[in-house]
């Protein structure tokens, strides 16, 4: 889950931020509209068992959001990311500027302006 | 003031000088001989009698051990006692409290909310047992008290024979939920890991076997391995 402490700068992707069953999960979420637990356990080809604990969480975390389909005889949960990918991406560059700024202060701010004139 | 080695004194001259001691030798003898039993058993009603029966010869001989003693203010029997007494009145208590504690820290929701043939499943089963149901993508069933817990994880996973067979199952632990608490005093009692918790889980599979297929019940089990 998204937590500053549990940052992993070495990480490759979107592993830098989530684990990688999260982060698999949330490719998933972010290129449907709505899938089902089925869908995404085979859409990421891993298990029932690793899935359920993590989609809990990411609904808990508030990067997903379900809703329970009670069409027909069954109920199943219908799974979708809470923002777009570009929203989410905006809200953790926001932690991670934020908890720099506070660490560092001026230095980070003067980084910032560094990097922003280099790009 | 308490010594410990003055209390294993008093046990050693109390007991070897009690007309007891022969009685207590026979008890503790049975207690060993019914729980090599239970470990060669195979059959789960045999491995739970056996393992019952040597508790009650081990609190037998505590018993026998305590009318024995002619030491008085003896701490580690008053310590007992009180251990006793006071374990028994929590895990007598705890199950007509527990399952109210449960809703609330699942926000367990009735499950006749969603869909209504589980709840008349189980009445057909059991009377006055209420299925609830939480959410949680993960896969889970529980009984406590007279409430039966799934989650909508195992809503979604089970196909509804598979369903009726994790409700039969529960429904097996709630008709027996009076005798689950005794045999986890019993434990207690006698510092013995209670070992009947697998024995219980066979029991009520065979039932769910009996009262919907064995096959619902390997395939739910299956699923959930």
């Amino acid at each position: 889950m998204v937590k500053l402490d549990r940052i992993n700068l070495s990480n490759e992707g979107l592993t830098k931020f989530f684990s990688p069953i999260e982060a698999q999960i949330m490719e998933v979420l972010w290129t449907n509209q709505e899938s089902t637990t089925p869908d995404i356990t085979e859409k990421t080809g891993i298990p029932l068992s690793s899935v359920a604990g993590t989609l809990d969480r990411l609904v808990k975390a508030g990067y997903a959001k379900r809703a329970v389909d009670k069409s027909g005889n069954r109920v199943r949960y219908l799974y979708s990311a809470t923002e777009s990918m570009d929203n989410t991406a905006n809200t953790i560059t926001k932690k991670v500027l934020d908890s720099l700024v506070d660490t560092f202060g001026k230095v980070a701010i003067e980084n910032f302006h560094t990097y922003h004139g280099k790009k | 003031m308490f010594s410990i080695t003055q209390e294993i004194d008093c046990y050693i001259t109390c007991i070897t000088g009690s007309d007891l001691l022969p009685l207590i030798g026979i008890q503790a003898f049975l207690a060993l001989l019914l729980f090599t039993f239970y470990l060669k058993a195979r059959k789960p009603v045999l491995r739970i009698s056996s393992f019952i029966a040597a508790q009650l010869f081990m609190i037998s001989v505590i018993g026998t051990i305590v009318s024995a003693m002619q030491c008085s203010q003896m701490l580690t029997i008053e310590i007992y006692t009180a251990y006793v007494i006071l374990s028994t009145v929590i895990i007598m208590l705890l199950p007509r409290v527990y399952y109210k504690i449960l809703i609330r820290r699942h926000g367990a929701q009735p499950i006749t909310d969603i869909m209504d043939w589980p709840q008349a499943f189980v009445n057909n089963l059991t009377e006055g047992a209420k299925v609830y149901y939480y959410d949680s993508a993960v896969p889970g069933a529980f009984a406590s008290g007279k409430s039966i817990f799934l989650s909508l994880g195992m809503l979604e996973l089970m196909d509804d024979s598979e369903l009726k067979a994790v409700l039969a199952h529960e429904v097996w632990h709630i008709r027996h939920n009076n005798k689950t608490p005794v045999l986890r005093q019993l434990s207690l009692m006698t510092f013995t890991k209670n070992h009947s918790e697998d024995e219980l889980e066979v029991l009520a599979d065979v039932f769910a076997g009996k009262i919907v297929s064995e096959t619902a019940v390997e395939s739910a089990r299956a699923k959930l391995e």
